[in-house]
C-alpha cells in the first residue's frame, strides 16, 4: 500500500512528444483510472510507472521511494495485462505462484498463498489446468490472482476487461472494485471506456494527446468538466453542444436557443465574447413549458427511458474535433439528444418544447474551449 | 453426373483432388521403400528388377553380426548428438542475437543464414581444401598462432577426421536451426516477458521460464529435422573422408553406399538402409510427440 507520484514526467519517441508535463499524486488506497481516446498516452504512462518503458524526464515515486531508475521487479508493483499475458506452458498454480517463486519464497509458503488467492477468486478447482483450458473470464481471474498474490504496494491494470464480452465485463468490473476495496491496495487502471472510469474510479485522470485534461472524482468530472473535451468525453450519451450569441443586460448574460432567450448562470463580466459554445447533458433537458420549439427526428424507447433526437437549431451547430468523442457516436454534430423518463408517448416528427435549465448549462470559451463558471464556483450543483 | 457440391458427395471431390498427389507419392516414395525392403531380403549382389530370387534373412543375419554395422551405429549416434547439440546451442544463440534490435540487423541475419544457402558439395569442397593436412589454411593458422606445434592429420587421424566432419556439418546445419528458432522467438508475445519482468524475473529466469518453454515445440521439430539430416547426409562425409580412416566417420548412410556401390552387395546395403529408416521413424515419432506435448 502506497502513494504514487508522477512529477513532471515526459516521454518522447524521437522527436514526437507522447507525454508532456504529467503531474499526478495518487493517495494510498485510491482507485485511479486513466481514461482517454486511443493514442492519448494513458498506456504509456502506466508502462512508465511499471518500469517497462523508460521516462524521458521527471521522477516517479511509489510509497515515497523514487523508482524512476529501478527495474519493474524492484518497484513492488503487480500488473494485469490486456491480453492477460498468462504463461501458456504453466498450470494456473504456477502462473499465480510465479512472482513469489521469482522472489525466492519457500515452496510451502507459495502453495499456501496460491491456495488462499485461488479461494478468493474461486479458482481452486482449476489450479492444475493450463490457461488454454480456461474461459476468458477465468483467465482474467488468473491474471488478477497473479497480481494479488504478491501483495504489492500497487496494482497496475491495462484495460483488463477489454477482451471480455459485455455481460462478463460488467460483472468483472464490480468484482475488481470489491476486491480493491477489500485489499485496500492503490490501483492505477487504464481504460478507454468512460463508463468503466465513472463506475470504478475514486479518481479519474482524463488524458488527451499526452496531456492531462482534468483530474478529479467521477462527480467532479461529470458536473464541472474543465473543458470541452472532458465535457464531451465523460457521460453517455455525451453532452450536447451548440453555439449561441451572448447578450448582456447589466451584470446578467443571456443566450438564445432556437429563438428562446435563456438566462446564464455565468455573469456577463466573465463573458467578453459576442458568442460562445454551450453544452447541456441529455438528461438535463426538460420537456414542455415555455421552452424553444423543436421537431423530433427520432425517438428511441428503452421502456420508461426515452432518447429523443432533434436537430440542432440552424446556425447553432457546433462541430469540432474536441468533442468528437469516439466512444459513443450515436449522432452527428447537427443533432442533439434529450433523455427523458416519463409516461408521454413521443412520435417521430412531433413538435415539442424543450427547456434548458440555466444552472445545467455549461459555458465554454469559444477560443480556448475551457469551461467558464460563475465566480462562486457553485454553478452546476 | 455427380453433383460434388452436395453434402453427400463433397468428400469424394476432396479425394479426387488428392488422388494425383497420393499416386505420385506412392510412385516415388512408397514403391522404392518396398523395393528396398524386397532387395534387403534377397541374397543379391547386383539387384535386377523382375528377377525372382528366393526371400532370405541372410542379409540381416550378416548385419547384426557384423562389427561394421555396430560401428556405423555408434559413429552415427555420436555424430547426431555432437552435431545436433552444438547446432542447437549455436543456432539458439545466433537466433537470440539477431532477434535483438541493433544497427545492421538484416546484414547479421544474412550472415547467419549464409552457410545454409551455399550448396552442400561446394561448401564441403571448400572445407576439404581448408582442412587439408599439408597446405590447408586451418593448419597454417593454427601453426602460425602457436596453438599447435605440428600439423593436424585431418585425413588420417580418426579423432581429427571425426571432428572435422562434425565441424563442417555444424557449420552447414546451424543456420536452419537459427532461422527456425528466430521465427519461434518472434511468435512469443512481448507481454509474457513484461509480465515476467514485473513478477521480478531476471534475464536468465526469463530465458529459462519464458523463452525455452515457448520455443519447445520449435526446438522439437528442429531437432527432428537436424537428426534426420545427420542420419542421411552423405555428401559432406563422402567428400571429406569417404568414411575413413578405418571407419571413424562411416555413418549408416556411408555404410549403405559402401555395401551397395563399392562392394556391390546390394542386398546387404538395402538391409542397412531399411534399418536406418526404422531407426529414423522411431526417433522422429518420439521427438515430435514429446516436444509437441510439452506446450500444446
Amino acid at each position: 500500500m502506497a502513494t504514487i507520484e508522477f512529477n513532471q514526467i515526459q516521454k518522447s519517441y524521437g522527436g514526437v512528444q507522447a507525454i508532456r508535463d504529467f503531474n499526478l499524486t495518487v493517495d494510498d488506497g485510491d482507485f485511479c483510472v486513466f481514461v482517454g481516446p486511443s493514442g492519448c498516452g494513458k498506456s504509456t504512462a502506466l508502462k512508465m510507472l511499471a518500469g517497462l518503458e523508460p521516462t524521458s524526464g521527471g521522477e516517479i515515486a511509489i510509497g515515497g521511494r523514487d523508482v524512476t531508475d529501478l527495474g519493474p521487479g524492484k518497484r513492488d508493483i503487480a500488473m494485469v495485462f490486456q491480453n492477460y499475458a498468462l504463461y501458456p506452458h504453466m498450470s494456473v498454480r504456477s502462473n499465480i505462484g510465479f512472482g513469489l517463486k521469482m522472489h525466492g519464497l519457500p515452496k510451502a509458503e507459495i502453495d499456501r498463498k496460491v491456495a488462499e488467492v485461488a479461494d478468493i477468486l474461486e479458482l481452486s478447482d482449476y489450479l492444475d489446468r493450463k490457461p488454454r483450458a480456461l474461459s476468458g473470464g477465468q483467465r482474467q481471474r488468473v491474471a488478477l490472482g497473479r497480481a494479488i498474490v504478491r501483495e504489492p504496494s500497487a496494482f497496475l491494470m491495462d484495460e483488463p476487461l477489454s477482451n471480455l464480452d459485455a455481460k462478463l465485463r460488467v460483472q468483472t468490473r464490480a468484482e475488481i472494485v470489491k476486491l480493491q476495496k477489500r485489499l485496500g491496495v492503490t490501483t492505477i487502471y487504464v481504460t478507454h471506456d468512460q463508463v468503466e472510469a465513472l463506475t470504478m474510479a475514486t479518481k479519474i485522470v482524463v488524458m488527451r494527446k499526452g496531456v492531462i485534461q482534468q483530474i478529479g472524482s467521477p462527480e467532479t468530472l461529470f458536473d464541472t468538466p474543465a473543458n470541452l473535451f472532458v465535457a464531451g468525453f465523460i457521460g453517455s450519451p455525451g453532452m450536447n453542444f451548440f453555439r449561441g450569441p451572448v447578450e448582456k443586460e447589466g451584470d446578467v448574460a443571456f443566450t438564445r436557443f432556437a429563438g428562446a432567450r435563456i438566462k446564464l448562470a455565468v455573469p456577463a463580466g466573465q463573458l467578453p465574447f459576442d458568442n460562445a459554445i454551450f453544452g447541456i447533458r441529455p438528461e438535463h433537458i426538460r420537456i414542455g413549458g415555455e421552452g424553444a420549439e423543436i421537431g423530433l427526428t427520432l425517438v428511441e424507447s428503452l421502456g420508461t427511458e426515452k432518447i429523443l433526437h432533434f436537430q440542432t437549431p440552424e446556425g447553432q451547430e457546433f462541430n469540432d474535433a474536441d468533442t468528437a468523442a469516439d466512444h459513443d457516436d450515436e449522432r452527428d454534430a447537427s443533432s442533439m439528444l434529450a433523455r427523458v423518463i416519463d409516461d408521454v408517448r413521443y412520435a417521430d416528427g412531433q413538435a415539442i418544447r424543450v427547456h434548458l435549465p440555466e444552472d445545467k448549462i455549461h459555458v465554454f470559451n469559444p477560443d480556448t474551449h475551457t469551461a467558464l463558471r460563475a465566480a462562486s464556483g457553485q454553478v452546476n450543483t | 453426373m455427380i453433383d460434388f457440391s452436395s453434402p453427400r458427395h463433397r468428400s469424394k471431390f476432396g479425394y479426387l483432388l488428392l488422388a494425383p498427389a497420393v499416386l505420385l507419392m506412392a510412385l516415388i516414395i512408397i514403391y522404392p521403400i518396398l523395393l528396398s525392403v524386397d532387395i534387403s531380403m534377397k541374397d543379391v549382389r547386383i539387384a535386377r528388377i523382375g528377377k525372382a530370387e528366393p526371400w532370405t534373412l541372410k542379409n540381416y543375419a550378416w548385419l547384426f553380426g557384423s562389427e561394421e554395422f555396430w560401428n556405423a551405429i555408434w559413429v552415427t549416434a555420436k555424430m547426431v548428438l555432437m552435431v545436433g547439440g552444438t547446432a542447437l546451442v549455436i543456432g539458439l544463440a545466433t537466433a537470440i542475437l539477431v532477434n535483438q534490435r541493433f544497427k545492421g540487423r538484416s546484414l547479421a541475419r544474412l550472415f547467419v543464414a549464409l552457410p545454409w544457402a551455399v550448396p552442400e558439395v561446394v561448401a564441403t569442397v571448400i572445407w576439404a581444401w581448408m582442412l587439408d593436412s599439408s597446405f590447408g589454411v586451418i593448419n597454417w593458422a593454427l601453426l602460425k598462432s602457436g596453438i599447435i606445434s605440428e600439423g593436424i592429420q585431418f585425413a588420417s587421424n580418426a579423432t581429427a577426421s571425426f571432428y572435422s566432419v562434425c565441424f563442417v556439418m555444424i557449420w552447414k546445419g546451424y543456420p536452419l536451426v537459427s532461422i527456425m528458432l528466430l521465427a519461434g522467438l518472434q511468435s512469443i508475445p512481448q507481454e509474457q516477458y513484461q509480465a515476467a519482468e514485473v513478477d521480478g524475473a531476471g534475464v536468465w529466469q526469463r530465458f529459462f521460464y519464458i523463452t525455452i518453454p515457448n520455443l519447445m515445440p520449435v526446438i522439437g521439430v528442429t531437432m527432428v529435422i537436424t537428426t534426420l539430416w545427420v542420419f542421411r547426409d552423405f555428401a559432406i562425409i563422402h567428400v571429406l573422408t569417404q568414411g575413413g580412416p578405418i571407419g571413424a566417420t562411416t555413418t549408416l548412410s556411408i555404410l549403405t553406399f559402401e555395401q551397395s556401390f563399392s562392394f556391390f552387395r546390394m542386398g546387404q546395403g538395402a538391409a542397412v538402409g531399411v534399418v536406418t529408416m526404422i531407426i529414423c521413424a522411431v526417433i522422429s515419432r518420439a521427438l515430435v510427440s514429446r516436444f509437441a506435448n510439452s506446450v500444446h
